[in-house]
């Protein structure tokens, strides 16, 4: 009874803490003048989703992925739901991947993190610069958008460090 | 992981992906951003980009303080101050030698208004993903601010309108933005035209303005300054000046090249025009 108990107050610490950490994430990420290199900023709230259901499964780290998106959707003015269904899908898509294909190594996540953010910011670019025929795109794509995806790959191993340490400190022993 | 696919808890998933797909269509069928689970979302983060913010700002003023010089940066900030007198005093001037001629018709052009009320803001966050200069503030409904508010900065320029209110933060869309479109008037010559935000100057933190006469006698250095015209925006709010005219390629027209009167990636302040 006792260690059911412990249990679940871990299970609850544990993810007010990711919840914590996605906070962070969209503040750091939203901090005026934060990391800005020339005109991009790396993002964080995709290495904290992915990081998440790299070490949760599937179906946790799905759902934290759409709060994740839906947090950034509100950061960056998204429509509501865009970015939560992407990251949603992309937490699910990496989580079998490590349980089936993948080992859960860091150089795996930087080349996981790597091709979802190529991914979801292409789509989102595609959406919303691309098919509103702004000028300048393919620019601003191989200048802002492909260095910020990048950089915020090569950050991600930190954030895949942390999560782990937050889930060996509160995991039950066996 | 075959039976994951079979099972509830894929099912759950399926279903909340249903939702946001709805939602998001819901979202954007209303010409909104937001939905109330957002604005939920929107109240907790808020706090922590203000504390973000408010780091932010003590670290970059510290190394500031530490870097410049103090003579120039006093001498630098007497001269912007003469330099927004001298252009107040002539969009003043050029308003009242505009009302002796036909322009005194058009119903656009009003006199200043003193009715205007006031929000104070904070930028508390820039998005990586905005590429317009678009940011949020740490002022919502609750302090009376609402979808379509004017934004200027401490000095009264033209900053943007705000695109989203939540609870305790807005979204604001700049002039850089090509959605952003406000009617303007060259302050000298009296020329109508439309302020937008143009992507091919946004990277440069200018804007544009279109369908000004080809006939212009406007010159680099004149004043740009909204009218007030279609009731979105309040009249008479500084914008920028003009540097340089290009022809629109019909040659029907010419698009004036517009500086902001304030530099939009930098600001840390504004107001938002809540009532005039």
């Amino acid at each position: 009874m006792e260690s059911q108990r412990k249990r679940r107050r871990q299970l609850m610490i544990r993810w007010m803490l990711y919840f914590l950490l996605l906070l962070c994430a969209a503040a750091l990420q939203t901090m005026p003048g934060f990391l800005t290199i020339g005109s991009f900023k790396p993002y964080f709230i995709l290495a904290v989703c992915l990081a998440v259901a790299f070490q949760e499964g599937e179906f946790y780290g799905a759902l934290f992925g759409a709060v994740g998106g839906l947090l950034w959707d509100y950061t960056a003015g998204r429509t509501f739901g865009m970015l939560g269904i992407g990251i949603l899908f992309l937490c699910f898509l990496v989580s079998v991947l490590v349980q089936l294909y993948l080992k859960p190594s860091s150089v795996n996540f930087f080349l996981l993190n790597l091709a979802c953010g190529w991914l979801l910011l292409s789509t989102d670019f595609l959406f919303n610069d691309l098919m509103r025929g702004y000028a300048h795109a393919a620019r601003r794509y191989a200048v802002v958008i492909l260095p910020e995806i990048v950089v915020s790959s090569l950050l991600a191993p930190l954030i895949l460090l942390l999560v782990r340490r937050i889930a060996a400190r509160l995991s039950p022993e066996e | 992981m075959r039976d994951f696919f079979e099972s509830r808890r894929f099912k759950i998933l399926i279903v909340i992906a249903v939702f946001l797909a709805g939602v998001m269509a819901y979202a954007g069928a209303n010409g909104r951003l937001t939905a109330a689970p957002q604005e939920v979302l929107s109240v907790l983060v808020e706090p922590f980009q203000w504390v973000a913010a408010k780091v932010s700002d003590g670290a970059g003023s510290l190394w500031h303080k530490y870097t410049s010089v103090d003579d120039v940066m006093a001498e630098n900030e007497a001269l912007k101050e003469e330099n927004k007198t001298l252009k107040e005093q002539l969009v003043d001037y050029d308003k009242v030698v505009a009302e002796n001629d036909a322009y005194k018709s058009l119903e656009a052009i009003q006199e200043a208004n003193p009715n205007r009320t006031y929000a104070s803001a904070f930028v508390i966050g820039r998005d990586t993903l905005d590429e317009f200069g678009g940011f949020t503030l740490d002022v919502g409904t609750a302090q009376g601010v609402a979808r379509g508010d004017t934004v200027v900065s401490n000095d009264g320029y033209l900053v943007g309108i705000v695109q989203e209110a939540n609870l305790t933060s807005c979204k604001v869309m700049t002039v850089l933005h090509p959605s952003f479109a406000a009617a303007s008037v060259v302050s000298r010559t009296r020329d109508n035209g439309i302020l937008c935000g143009d992507s091919a100057y946004a990277s440069q933190g200018l804007c544009t303005m279109t369908n000004i006469a080809r006939d212009t006698m406007a010159t680099a250095g004149d004043m740009v300054i909204t009218t007030g015209l279609g009731g979105v925006y309040p009249p008479d709010i500084m914008v920028g000046s003009i540097t340089e005219l290009i022809p629109e390629s019909s040659g029907k027209s010419v698009v004036a090249v517009v500086e902001p009167g304030v530099d939009i990636e930098t600001l840390t302040h504004v107001f938002i025009i809540t009532d005039y």
